[in-house]
């Protein structure tokens, strides 16, 4: 594997790694996704130019809107949470565990 | 001759009148003058009877008239016959109605409806008459249904009583099902001869078997042969004129004479005339067994009147129908006097029908109680009284013919039992020291009552002797036989009444609680309980089950919808419950299917 893919498949694993086992805060969730959308518009970019497959190099702009959009969503989730139960905190979204 | 038919109209005419003049005039001359109107249609009808007994028994006249219904290839006539049936049995009739008329003047004088009643025992009688003298069974079934429809509404004349309007369904139903054997007849007979009168009842030899069973089964429809019979008993729910005329004398008979007519039939086919020996001895001796049992007045002479269907029709089995007719016309006048009397005790004792409750009678009502016992004698067959020269000579018929012995033990059993529950009533009823309360005003100076039933008594002791000496058989009769065969009737009677003495002078050394086999006939062989209440339960089971379970709720419901939902909702349920909401474990969950690929796939 080459450098490039190392720091691609390292930095993705490490981002979903701190989106499952995620402790305290909604927030360090959100921002693990936007760590996970960022390795990947990388990944995506690197893909037609190393290829040189001009066809393709519209994928990573098509990503990164629909990760904006994603991000807003979860930013205004988190602002329903906190205004709800006052803070972020995981303990506090507890509806669906029996 | 046209004299006859011009008498017989008459005879109507007077009948028909007072309904007629009725319309326009007041309730108190119908009461008035119906009772007259019968007693001189009964002296009208007395001439072509003493002309026709005393010149030609055997001539036979028939007169049609009108037509009532004509197809291209059959018409139907208003047909009248006047042979010796007819006008033996028309004037019987009307002198028993105008006694009985006379008697429910002075029983129903309290009813307020008495107008009507009046109305509809003429109505009654009219329809008798047509049945009688009808040529044509067309006209026949036309008076059958009339009277079918009047012992309905005259069961039912108390309609606020619940026994009395499910007796008055019970009769109509019940001969219903036996009006389906003589419409299955009508239309045999449509189909395969010419017409449908009497005289063209010829068929070849031997005559066909199913027109037979059906005049056979409007005959235990309308006659309460076993397997029709509950009617007749519980028809015990009308007043006592209406059992007196209808359930004992005239109604009741219309199956047998519809019997009679058919002779010429019935004669040929040995099939049948051994169906109605057996039903008729069964009957016979069934129907006595569940008198011996009974403690109500009017249900004992219920109960006797069946068992004397039940020997009018093994007479017609013995293809005898002479003999039949004789016991039919004499059965009329002491049944109709023993209702009567039975009904002058439960009026003077204050509607009370338990003959437990009766006793001592002999002294207080004397003349009741006479009449009582002459009826009692002559039914039990006394000799020399009406009974006698009927009875006696049907069982010396039978006991001398080829034929089913188990029908001859019956019909003898059943004379001993007769002799028994006679005893039973007279002893109950006029012996021993009075049951009822005392102060009921016990008294006879009624003549309106009283005449009725001394005229009917003297027809009990003469009518017998009358009518045989000048009644003609033309199968001569048995003249030579044994000395216990002649006697048999005489012997198995007195064995009956010695038994029922005895076991009169042991009633009070009786165990505690009733027997099973008391039950079993007080309740007449537990066949009403059986036939109306266990099978109707067990045939709508079924249907609720053809129906309602399986076509209803298993084939459109259970195949379908609820099926599908009793097979989803248990398993998402169940499997809904493990889902407990851990978002974090989901999470790590795609991690680890993250390093599973990659290290499976050797891309590190």
């Amino acid at each position: 594997m080459t450098p490039m893919h190392f720091t691609y498949y390292s930095a993705f694993i490490v981002s979903i790694t701190g989106l499952s086992l995620h402790q305290t805060h909604l927030i360090s969730t959100l921002l693990c996704l936007e760590s996970m959308m960022l390795s990947l518009y990388m990944a995506l970019s690197m893909w037609p130019i190393q290829l040189q497959t001009s066809s393709f190099m519209l994928t990573p702009m098509l990503m990164l809107s629909f990760s904006a959009c994603e991000a807003g969503m979860g930013l205004s989730l988190l602002v329903a949470s906190s205004r709800t139960h006052g803070s972020d905190r995981l303990q506090n979204l507890n509806l669906l565990q029996c | 001759m046209r004299i006859l038919d011009t008498i017989f109209m008459l005879a109507l005419l007077a009948l028909a009148m007072p309904l007629v003049i009725s319309l326009c005039l007041s309730k108190t001359w119908l009461i008035l003058k119906t009772k007259t109107a019968v007693k001189t249609a009964f002296f009208i009808t007395m001439i072509p009877f003493a002309w026709t007994l005393w010149l030609d028994p055997e001539q036979t006249k028939t007169f049609s008239n009108s037509i009532l219904l004509s197809t291209s290839t059959f018409t139907i006539k208003l047909n009248f016959i006047f042979d010796q049936y007819s006008i033996t049995f028309m004037p019987i009739a009307l002198y028993v109605t105008w006694a009985i008329l006379e008697y429910s003047h002075w029983y129903m004088a309290a009813d307020q409806h008495i107008d009507k009643f009046f109305k509809f025992l003429l109505i009654f009688l009219m329809a008798m008459m047509m049945l009688v003298t009808s040529n044509n069974l067309w006209q026949f079934f036309i008076g059958w249904e009339g009277v079918g429809i009047m012992s309905f509404l005259l069961i039912g004349w108390w309609q606020g009583r619940a026994e009395a309007n499910l007796s008055a369904l019970m009769a109509i139903i019940y001969n219903r099902a036996g009006d389906i054997g003589l419409i299955l007849c009508m239309a045999c007979m449509s189909m395969t001869l010419a017409s449908l009168n009497l005289q063209q009842f010829s068929y070849t030899n031997p005559a066909p078997t199913l027109p037979l069973l059906g005049l056979i089964l409007a005959a235990t429809g309308k006659s309460a042969q076993f397997g029709l019979h509950p009617w007749l008993p519980a028809a015990m729910e009308g007043p006592t004129p209406v059992s007196a005329l209808l359930h004992s004398s005239t109604m009741v008979i219309a199956g047998i004479f519809l019997l009679i007519r058919a002779h010429e039939l019935l004669t040929t086919n040995k099939w049948a005339l051994s169906i109605c020996l057996c039903l008729g001895a069964i009957t016979a001796f069934l129907a006595s067994l569940c008198a011996l049992t009974q403690n109500d007045l009017k249900k004992i002479i219920a109960y006797s009147t069946s068992s004397q269907l039940g020997l009018m029709m093994v007479t017609i089995g013995l293809d005898q129908p002479k003999l039949a007719f004789l016991h039919m016309s004499m059965h009329a006048f002491f049944k109709a006097m023993l209702f009567l009397c039975a009904g002058f005790i439960i009026h003077s004792l204050n509607n009370e029908q338990d003959i437990r409750k009766m006793g001592g009678l002999h002294k207080s009502l004397p003349i009741t109680s006479a009449c009582l016992t002459i009826g009692n004698m002559a039914l039990t067959g006394m000799p020399f009284l009406t009974g006698y020269y009927s009875k006696d000579i049907i069982i010396e018929t039978m006991s001398t013919s080829y034929l089913n012995a188990g029908a001859l033990l019956l019909t003898l059993m059943a004379t001993s039992f007769t002799a028994i529950y006679t005893l039973r009533i007279i002893m109950l009823v006029q012996t021993g020291r009075p049951k009822q309360p005392p102060l009921t005003p016990l008294h006879e100076n009624i003549p309106m009552a009283m005449n009725p039933i001394t005229r009917l008594a003297s027809g009990s002791i003469m009518a017998g002797y009358l009518l045989t000496s000048n009644f003609t058989t033309l199968k001569t009769p048995m003249m030579t036989m044994p000395i216990w065969i002649k006697t048999a009737a005489l012997i198995v009677t007195i064995i009956g009444l010695m038994i029922g003495l005895k076991l009169v002078s042991m009633t009070n050394k009786m165990p505690l609680n009733p027997s099973h086999i008391h039950d079993f006939l007080n309740s007449s062989i537990y066949f009403n309980p059986l036939l109306h209440r266990a099978l109707p339960k067990k045939y709508l089971g079924l249907s609720q089950k053809a129906a309602t379970h399986s076509t209803d709720q298993s084939w459109y419901e259970n195949i379908g919808p609820k099926g599908l939902t009793k097979m989803q909702v248990p398993p998402t349920k169940f499997t809904s419950s493990w889902q407990k909401g851990l978002i974090k474990v989901y999470m790590i969950s795609f991690l680890l299917t993250l390093l599973l690929v990659m290290m499976l796939t050797n891309t590190l």
